[in-house]
């Protein structure tokens, strides 16, 4: 690492201003990585590098902090759908279904079947499109821009599915507690969504082709950011990062809602806990995920009311729930998302507190992978962890 | 009932990598795109896409109950003076720059007053008029709806916001036509009747006025005298 000096007049003028850039040797620096950086979406790491290695990563994050969780307690019931789906963009129904599941707990509300089949299919629709997002995301880290601009494609088909179910394209507001707010629009849109499913699935093949099998892909991700199970139990890892390293941990196994009992789904499990193996559970999810909505078709919507019967859903900004506290978690491609409710029987809720899977992924997780990795494997580690920046900052 | 969990391993879930695999891409090379030419292609909203706001002015009761369930707070209720009568209950006004079209709105409202259409497009200039343009009263959906089908753009239904001094709002349609209307005051609870000491203070206005505009014509003759 030649040139790096810093003259003398500017280092003493950087140490006056206590910058950072100061440089502690003359190999040794601090890089800002992000936030502008595409791979770090909304959130930046100052990295302490050692030439191209890195000595120390430290998370910075807050560039979206909107305080969720206090505005939530002042705002009604219903009101607050409209701000916690900004918790994770890719996957927005996450969080308006855990909300709107506490709160059915809480009420003793029974949703009704037809409300339960639309709930978990576009929660299967919105993992199929955070997949789709995800492959943009890791596709253009590691070069690959092919695949990216694919699916991006490719989602575009489930936003125009969603444009005419819910009326927004990436923020649905769709569910709410007691079922759904719109029945769906008939019977040419479920034969659009299984055209949808075909067509992604003919597709597959053409990603394994581009991404998958590549062996670019192997070459970047094989033995980059490896992490033991030890070390992920420790840490609260779930979802996809926790299977890659030989635990079979799926709420929608283990703690089942919705229709996911009568399913049937395999969960993958590696062993390696290396970036590579995370992308390959990652991709048997997506196969399995289009595997669920083909059966979800099958199955067809039962009939019957899309919303809970009840006088007090009459009067809507003044709608109150009784005093209790329910906790309630679903399986998001990110990890296990869930959120805990205290009602004191206002109108308002009294507490609510969401558990983000990008808590630990994007903060503790990663500064611990990085230490030793490469600066050309940030992105590729940021990215097999999948975190999502608004989740860390709540 | 709970289903153990089928538990796939490295079997099924590993592959082998390619060198010759990732060429095929090249296939796509001889395919259309799937990308449309933006302004030329467009794309059309689904039906009931949530876009603006419409109002039935003759149905609303100013019940408040979309201004409440606001999780942007971008309503306020405006009293209205149409034709010289006013309106008997205040009428929703939508701030756009704070409204997330989450249409709850719409779903509370008892009388099916408020309504919305498929027309989204948000973009002006950048001028202050401009801006001032998405803080509107609602119109008649009718109205709307018929704009729609004669434009297919689905831009914003006004074209311009007049306001004259007196409080008296002039929306300019984009078909040539006006709706006129006087805003009296904001707020749950009717406004003051006007009072004998509002033209007072306006004649005080501009008597005030008058002396400066004087004073500064005194100082530029002066100055063009110096010079």
């Amino acid at each position: 690492m030649a040139n790096l000096e810093v003259p003398k007049e500017l280092r003493e003028e950087a140490r006056k201003h206590d910058m950072y850039l100061t440089p502690i040797s003359k190999d040794t620096y601090e890089l800002f990585f992000g936030p502008q950086h595409m791979a770090t979406e909304n959130f930046s790491i100052i990295l302490k590098m050692d030439g191209n290695r890195i000595e120390r990563a430290i998370v910075n994050p807050g560039f979206l902090h909107r305080g969720f969780e206090k505005l939530a307690e002042q705002r009604p019931y219903f009101t607050n759908i409209a701000l916690i789906l900004r918790i994770c963009v890719p996957e927005s129904d996450v969080p308006e279904n855990i909300y709107s599941m506490a709160v059915d707990e809480i009420m003793g509300w029974e949703v009704p079947e037809r409300a339960i089949w639309i709930r978990t299919t576009v929660l299967e629709m919105a993992r199929l499109s955070a997949w789709m997002f995800w492959i943009m995301g890791f596709g253009n880290e590691i070069g690959l821009y092919t695949a990216g601009q694919w699916a991006a494609a490719y989602r575009e088909r489930l936003m125009r599915l969603f444009e005419e179910l819910t009326g927004g394209r990436v923020y649905h507001i769709y569910t709410v507690p007691g079922g759904v707010r719109r029945d769906i629009p008939g019977d040419r849109w479920l034969r659009q969504l299984r055209d949808t499913v075909e067509y992604i699935k003919s597709k597959l093949k053409d990603f394994d082709e581009i991404l998958f099998d590549n062996y670019i892909m192997f070459e970047r991700t094989e033995g980059v950011g490896v992490m033991d199970k030890r070390f992920a139990l420790k840490h609260a890892v779930t979802g996809p990062n926790l299977r890659a390293v030989g635990v079979p941990y799926d709420v929608r196994k283990d703690d089942p809602y919705y229709l996911y009992p009568e399913l049937d789904f395999e969960v993958p499990v590696l062993k390696e806990g290396d970036s590579l193996a995370r992308v390959l559970v990652r991709r048997y999810e997506i196969e399995q995920d289009l595997y669920i909505l083909e059966q979800l078709l099958d199955m067809g919507p039962p009939s019957g009311p899309y919303m809970v019967q009840d006088p007090k859903l009459k009067n809507l900004p003044r709608f109150k729930v009784p005093a209790g506290d329910a906790y309630a978690h679903v399986e998001s491609t990110k990890g296990d998302f869930g959120v805990y409710m205290v009602s004191n029987g206002t109108h308002k809720p009294y507490r609510v507190h969401f558990r983000g899977p990008s808590q630990s992924h994007g903060v503790t997780v990663l500064e611990e992978l990085l230490k030793g990795a490469r600066l050309a494997d940030v992105p590729v580690i940021l990215k097999t962890l999948d975190n999502c920046p608004p989740d860390i900052d709540r | 009932m709970t289903m153990p969990a089928r538990v796939v391993g490295e079997e099924k879930v590993k592959i082998k990598k390619s060198f010759v695999k990732p060429w095929m891409g090249i296939k796509y090379l001889f395919k259309k795109p799937v990308t449309i030419k933006i302004p030329f292609e467009k794309i059309e909203p689904a039906p009931k896409y949530r876009g603006f706001h419409t109002l039935d002015w003759k149905k609303c009761v100013g019940c408040n109950f979309c201004g409440q369930i606001c999780p942007a707070r971008a309503i306020e209720m405006t009293w209205l003076e149409v034709d010289g009568k006013m309106e008997k209950r205040p009428h929703p006004k939508v701030d756009y720059g704070r409204c997330t079209f989450c249409q709850f709105c719409v779903d509370v409202c008892p009388t099916g007053a408020l309504g919305f259409t498929e027309a989204y497009y948000l973009s002006t200039g950048g001028s202050e008029e401009d801006l001032e343009l998405f803080n509107w009263v609602p119109i008649h959906p009718d109205k709307v709806r018929e704009l729609n089908e004669k434009f297919g753009d689905y831009r914003f239904p006004v074209e311009k916001i007049e306001k004259k001094a007196d409080g008296t709002y002039v929306y300019h349609l984009r078909d040539g036509s006006t709706i006129e209307f006087k805003i009296l005051g904001y707020g749950i609870r009717p406004p003051k009747k006007p009072t004998p000491t509002k033209p007072t203070a306006k004649t005080a206005e501009k008597k005030e006025t008058k002396p400066a505009e004087k004073k500064e014509n005194v100082k530029q003759a002066e100055k063009k005298e110096g010079a």
